[in-house]
């Protein structure tokens, strides 16, 4: 009887959890004054007044709808176009784009009846930087959970494994003196040691192979930083760089077309942008503030104090000294895409090394990649060499042009 | 062409020692029965147990250690500066100018630290050419020894203080008119000068006195008593057909050394067609660089050699119908007519040099230039080389005035008066204040009341003007590392000019005086700029005209040096030390002598023949008494001398430079005297004494590493050749299953399915012009600045355990050949022990220099168990260090012992406390070269850093690398032009056309290891 009310029960709230979920989904609508706040804050107001941006209030009187949902999504494209309102904000802004927005007409609708609403609500301007940033920091931090739990469970498993084998052996006791059945042996130090030579003789063969596997795995990977991603001075997020605001990697990495290092840019370089844009969406101005201070900008005054302070980054990829590496040679030349070594950048919002850095990695993409020597003169005649040798239609790899020599990387 | 060559005087006696070095290349004793000895080990309080427990413990600590990668930081610049790009060197033009050599140069910087000095083309002087000092130059900018502030009373002071207090005493000492005196070094400098004008406007009694240590006063006065004019002319060496020098070494310090070793090799090479070379003869009475290279080299004593001069001047004079002069007898005699007949028959195209410092000599040697007609051909005394203006009357006069104690303040430098000049080191004691400009507290300095340190030439503005009307700029590389200032800066500071910093000053000078010179540019700023970044302009160079010679040459020819009858002792610059400023630099110290291949020591060198007479060998201590002044040294058995000569090196036995150079060598500057109102270097009359000291061990590179006496320089004489493109160079052929063949025809890896492995890209190569190669070793310094070539020090050198990747073989000739042999009466084996007989004392010398080969055939690829060493399709042999296991099997199968094992780690154990020793000395470092760590092996890479780099410029811009635009540092930096670097692929290019020459052979072909480097035969001018 009461098995069943238990199924019932459980089918019941599965269901509703299940409705809830669906429901969710078809109530939520784009929240505008969230995604104002995490997006537009920086630059704009709503009111009359500049901050970087013009301020927002009545903007649905200015300009049409169709207009705004272009312009939000790509004002560079729109003023590329030579569409006439759009070059005449970029003018009267001193030529600052606006960064691109990876929003949906929907979320750029409500934004928009956001600011319409906030506008007629508010006569007087609200001040920049009044927004909680708390209130943008929706994520929060995922990772720290995982390990703790797994211990957690392991522990509780340990637990239980006791509990059970005491209840266990409590009960065959019990059963024991009811039967009145003898009581089995105990063993005590050396004696069981030598009933159970066999069994430990397994035991330690099993541990010393699965030690040696995995020790020789362990130790093939000493060195190898793969994955690795320490926090930085400045949580500073690909992420919202590359995708959302679309910087070119080579905006801020500008050695990579021209020499072996590709740079981590000087902190002046951020403050081209970061000059106007002094709120980020999900740190606030904390972040930013750190930029500041490593360059000695007074806010306030607009003005460089004078007092500098190196950012000290940690360094991610870290090649040993004996390897010659250069970016200009695979960025430049050989047309390598940033990602190709250092992945998904653009979708990191913390910055880790993705490959291994091997040589053994290295070696594999010389033997797999392509030389790009159509339209550059130096490959000209060697190319036809090699056309000639390993036939028109053949792969011609880096290991084909001595790729694979020592004196390649190692000098 | 069966000459013998030998290496060394050891080779030649066969000694013992050399034996044993030659068969064993690692010859030194390993301490294995002592580390095993039975005893050693009992007596051990260690046990087994113990054993096993530290050996557990390091394991662990290691695997632990190991485990936790270290965090490593990247700091960018807060704000990078807009031309340094991080990886990318940025060039300076600049120029070198230490009082002695004068050298236009270009600055390599690496985020932002100088690292590699290189020669700038652009230069009408020196075209491009450096010298050894010159490349070592940058290590002395990261010198530990150097001041960090300015020192009062031996103690640490700021500027403030010491600024105050020398005005105060300046200004006293001038008002109560005594004396003050500015000690420096022969300076070029406009702006300095005009900065000394503007010291001595303020304080009137100021003066200057120009001080060299090596003194060039004589030449100075001699063309004062010839023309009227107290200067050093310029001279051509490339456009002199014959050249006589009488102990000029103008190869290697000789008044301006670079720009004439650029023009000697121009006249030298027969490339492009030229079938005509200089022909060379010096009279000297040591074996210095430019005497090893001459075509006829006759011996003179030291103190004959002023009468060699007027031997000479009578011949010539007979020639041209002159009157003769008294000239004493002298070794010189007997080919001085032929030797005048020589330079008369090339009348106009000739040039007579001397090295003396007596002006009397000089006015000999004008008189015989002037008959020639060299003025206005080779001589022009319109150009005035302003790189000299020792003065050593003035020199006399102050020392007069301080001992009368008439002088109130003596301000050094660029001047080490109190090592150089002991006479001067007494007197300076009697001046009121005496302040020194020097960089380091040397010996000067130390006894000087203000130290102000000077800044290195790589953190200055300043200018030189070498000669008239032509300038050079020098500029900053980098900001001053320690609290330092320009000496010239202090001097404005002290005479209270107004002017915001020195480079306002320079630039100033340069706006009032250079630039109404121009032509061309109408703005200043252009004009600036465009100076600065060539490092040169030169403005209309005056013609040369002829003049005609007042001198008395009676008169002078009376006045010289009489011939001694006792031993004659010659004091002459080193390469590598010159006469002792840059005794801290330890590239230079570990420099080999390019004639005694001697590092890290001075000697007194002395022919074979004379040591037996002295009863004295090799390494013993002798003590040489001239007049009052003894000096003690060790032995150095040096053949090609002069008889009854000793000759020693100035510059070393330095008590205060820094830890490398305190204590190397002694110091023979005492030996130098003021004669007739000149210093000498000549001391006559001395009496030698052996000692019973123990002997001195000279670390040589010379007896390690040899050939074997294989058939490795090869020789021809200009006449030969011009009948015979390929004489001297006849291709030794192999017998075979075929019959006798080349040995590049024989191959065992080759066969007509497999013709060898391709070079489809690029076949690097280096082609070597023995006819050019001076010996200077200015491209083993080159090399180490470049490559990261640890120094090792004297004791590892003496273990054979040099780093340098290239060195230059010397080699001594015998006269007797195979084919004489029949001609004096010699059987077959007695032949074969003349030829190896000391018998010739006066032997040609060969210079070859050696790096690794790149051999296509390599032996080393081949003896490597672990693939370490190995092949590229650019046919460059690859050294990969991190694989290298330590073997040394490499070492022992290659035929031409380039390879260098790391027997330390000298970049971190502090026995070697060199350069890479400290955080400073690292700064020099190339970070795009692996500093190798200890029990690898290493070699010439054939500077593949640098290819690496041209190609990729090249790629970059689409198009392939040209000619001459990759170089190696030993190329970049010869003087001569003697090695040229290329692609063999290339057929237009300057390698490519070299190879194909006749004269091109590769060194040890009969071995067939096909090498990538290839040689050509020297050529000598002479019947």
């Amino acid at each position: 009887m009461s098995r069943y009310v238990y199924r019932y029960l459980t089918i019941t709230l599965f269901a509703l959890f299940l409705n809830v979920i669906s429901l969710s989904q078809v109530v939520a609508q784009p929240d505008g004054g969230a995604i104002f706040k995490a997006n537009c804050t920086s630059c704009h107001v709503v009111g009359d007044n500049k901050v970087v941006g013009p301020g927002l209030k009545n903007v649905h009187q200015r300009h049409s709808e169709e207009w705004l949902l272009k312009w939000i999504k790509n004002s560079s494209a729109l003023i590329k176009s030579g569409d006439a309102e759009a070059v005449k904000i970029y003018e009267e802004y001193n030529k600052t784009a606006m960064p691109a927005f990876n929003l949906s007409d929907d979320e750029i609708k409500a934004t928009l009846a956001y600011i319409k609403t906030e506008g007629e609500k508010a006569p007087a301007a609200a001040a920049p930087g009044t927004t909680d940033p708390n209130a943008a920091a929706g994520e929060g931090n995922q990772e720290d959970g995982s390990p703790t739990v797994l211990l957690l469970v392991t522990l509780g498993l340990i637990a239980l494994y006791f509990i059970l084998n005491s209840a266990k052996k409590g009960l065959e006791r019990v059963v024991r003196q009811r039967e009145g059945l003898p009581e089995p042996p105990v063993y005590k130090g050396k004696a069981w040691v030598r009933e159970h030579k066999k069994l430990i003789a397994v035991v330690i063969l099993f541990l010393a192979v699965v030690g040696s596997v995995k020790g020789w795995y362990a130790l093939s990977g000493v060195g190898i930083q793969e994955g690795y991603a320490p926090d930085q001075p400045i949580k500073f997020s690909h992420a919202l760089h590359v995708t959302q605001n679309k910087i070119d990697c080579r905006y801020c990495h500008s050695g990579a077309e021209k020499s072996k290092n590709a740079n981590i840019p000087s902190p002046m370089v951020c403050m081209n942008c970061h000059k106007y844009v002094q709120e980020g969406p999900k740190y606030g101005t904390e972040e930013i503030a750190k930029i500041y201070k490593a360059v000695g900008w007074d806010k306030n005054k607009q003005v460089y104090t004078g007092k500098t302070q190196p950012i000290q980054w940690v360094r991610i990829h870290n090649l040993p000294d004996l390897a010659y590496f250069n970016h200009a040679q695979h960025v430049k030349v050989g047309k390598v895409e940033c990602q190709t070594c250092h992945g998904e950048v653009e979708k990191m919002e913390v910055m880790k090394q993705a490959s291994p850095l091997t040589m053994g990695w290295c070696i594999n993409c010389h033997r797999e990649t392509e030389v790009k020597m159509e339209g550059n003169d130096y490959y000209k005649e060697l190319h036809e060499k090699l056309k000639k040798q390993h036939g028109p239609d053949a792969k011609l790899t880096v290991d084909k042009i001595g790729g694979l020599e020592c004196a390649r990387c190692h000098y | 062409m069966e000459k013998r060559y030998w290496k060394g005087v050891e080779e030649l006696n066969n000694t013992p020692e050399f034996t044993r070095l030659r068969d064993n290349e690692f010859f030194e004793h390993l301490p294995v029965d002592e580390v095993l000895n039975k005893k050693a080990a009992s007596d051990s309080s260690t046990t087994r147990r113990d054993f096993l427990k530290f050996l557990g413990f390091s394991v662990a600590a290691a695997s632990l250690a190991a485990c936790d990668a270290p965090v490593k930081k990247a700091i960018p610049y807060v704000s990078k500066p807009e031309e340094i790009t991080l990886g990318i060197p940025n060039y300076y033009a600049s120029s070198y100018y230490d009082g002695t050599d004068y050298c236009s140069v270009l600055v390599k910087t690496r985020e932002g630290r100088p690292i590699k000095i290189e020669g700038n083309d652009l230069s009408s002087i020196t075209k491009g050419a450096t010298n050894a000092r010159v490349q070592g130059s940058v290590l002395s900018l990261y010198d530990s020894a150097r001041l960090a502030h300015p020192l009062k009373g031996g103690q640490k002071s700021d500027w403030k203080t010491v600024d105050a207090d020398i005005t105060a005493k300046l200004t006293a000492a001038s008002a109560a008119g005594k004396k003050i005196a500015i000690v420096a070094s022969s300076n070029a400098s406009p702006s300095a000068k005009k900065a000394i004008a503007d010291f001595s406007a303020k304080y009137t009694t100021a003066s200057l006195v120009t001080y060299d240590a090596v003194s060039y006063n004589g030449i100075v006065k001699g063309n004062e008593m010839s023309f009227g004019k107290a200067i050093v002319p310029s001279y051509s060496f490339d456009k002199a057909e014959v050249i006589v020098s009488f102990a000029a070494d103008f190869l290697n310090n000789w008044i301006s050394p670079i720009e004439f070793a650029n023009q000697y090799g121009t006249g030298r090479k027969l490339r492009n067609g030229k079938k005509s070379m200089s022909r060379h003869i010096q009279v000297e009475a040591t074996l210095s660089l430019a005497g090893s290279n001459a075509d006829s080299r006759y011996k003179v004593k030291p103190s004959e050699l002023s009468a060699a001069v007027a031997t000479l001047y009578n011949k010539v004079a007979a020639l041209a119908g002159g009157s003769s002069v008294s000239a004493s007898a002298n070794a010189f005699d007997k080919a001085a007519d032929s030797v005048a007949k020589e330079l008369w028959a090339a009348k106009g195209k000739a040039l007579v040099v001397s090295g003396s410092n007596d002006p009397n000599e000089q006015v000999l040697v004008n008189a015989i230039n002037s008959m020639l007609g060299s003025y206005g051909n080779t001589i022009s005394l319109d150009s005035v080389c302003n790189l000299r203006s020792s003065n050593d009357a003035a020199v006399t006069e102050l020392m007069q005035a301080m001992n009368a104690g008439q002088v109130g303040a003596v301000i050094f430098w660029n001047s080490n008066p109190v090592y150089s000049m002991p006479s001067m080191a007494e007197a300076i004691a009697k001046v009121g204040t005496k302040i020194s400009l020097s960089d380091r507290n040397d010996e000067t300095a130390s006894k000087c009341d203000y130290v102000c340190p000077d800044h290195h030439y790589l953190e200055s503005w300043g200018d030189v003007e070498p000669y008239t009307n032509r300038y050079s700029l020098m500029q900053p590389t980098i900001r001053p590392l320690f609290s330092t200032r320009q000496a010239a800066e202090s001097l404005l500071k002290w005479a209270g000019v107004q002017v915001a910093d020195y480079y306002t000053y320079v630039r100033a000078n340069w706006e009032a005086n250079v630039y109404p010179k121009q032509t061309g540019m109408t703005s200043f700023e252009a004009f600036w700029t465009k100076s600065l970044q060539d490092g040169v302009f030169t403005a209309a160079i005056p013609a040369a005209s002829a003049v005609a010679f007042a001198g008395n040459v009676s008169d002078a020819a009376s006045k010289l040096m009489k011939p001694s009858a006792g031993t004659d002792v010659m004091l002459y610059e080193k390469t590598g030390i010159g006469n002792g400023n840059q005794a801290n630099n330890p590239w230079l110290q570990e420099l080999p002598d390019p004639i005694s291949k001697v590092c890290w020591d001075n000697y007194f060198a002395i022919l074979p023949a004379y040591a037996e007479k002295l009863k004295v060998v090799q390494g013993n201590i002798i003590e040489v008494k001239v007049g009052n002044t003894a000096i003690k040294g060790p032995v150095f058995l040096q053949p090609a001398m002069a008889d009854n000569t000793i000759a020693v090196a100035v510059g070393y036995g330095r008590t205060a430079t820094g830890k490398a150079g305190n204590g190397v060598g002694f110091n023979a500057y005492p030996f130098m005297a003021m004669v007739n109102g000149s210093l000498s270097m000549v001391a006559a009359n001395a009496t030698v004494t052996k000692t019973v000291e123990d002997d001195h061990t000279l670390a040589a590179t010379q007896t390690h590493h040899t050939m074997m006496g294989r058939e490795i320089v090869k020789e021809t004489t200009l006449s030969k050749w011009l009948k015979d493109s390929k004489a001297g160079n006849e291709q030794e052929l192999i017998d075979s299953p075929y019959g006798k063949k080349k040995p590049e025809e024989l191959d065992l890896w080759a066969t007509p399915e497999n013709p060898g492995f391709d070079r489809p890209n690029h076949s690097w190569g280096l082609g070597i012009d023995l006819n050019a190669c001076i010996g200077c070793g200015s491209c083993v310094v080159a090399c180490n600045a470049e490559n990261n070539v640890p120094v090792v020090g004297k004791d590892e050198i003496g273990r054979a355990r040099e780093m340098h990747w290239i060195r230059i073989d010397r080699y001594y000739s015998s006269d007797t050949t195979k084919e004489n042999a029949g001609d004096k009466g010699l059987g077959k084996l007695s032949m074969y022990g003349e030829m190896e007989k000391p018998g010739a004392d006066n032997p040609e010398v060969f210079f070859q220099p050696v790096m690794c080969q790149h051999c296509n055939h390599a032996p080393c690829e081949t003896v490597c168990p672990v693939a370490a060493t190995t092949h590229s399709s650019e046919g460059l042999n690859m050294m990969a260090y991190n694989r290298c296991v330590g073997t040394r099997y490499c070492a022992n199968n290659c035929p031409y012992k380039v390879r260098r094992f790391n027997w330390f780690k000298y970049s971190d154990n502090d026995q070697f406390p060199y350069n890479m020793q400290d955080n400073l000395g690292k700064m020099v470092l190339n970070p795009d070269v692996v500093v190798r760590s200890r029990g690898v092996m290493e070699k010439c890479s054939m500077c593949v850093q640098r290819i690496q780099y041209g190609k990729l410029e090249a790629k970059k811009a689409g198009r392939r690398p040209g000619d001459g635009e990759i170089k190696t540092a030993c190329a970049q930096a010869c003087p001569t032009n003697a090695i040229v670097f290329g692609d063999f692929n290339d057929k237009n290019s300057e390698v490519s056309n070299l190879f194909k020459d006749p004269r091109s052979y590769h060194l040890l072909a009969e071995l067939n290891v096909q090498p990538s480097v290839f040689y050509q035969t020297k050529v000598r001018n002479k019947s």
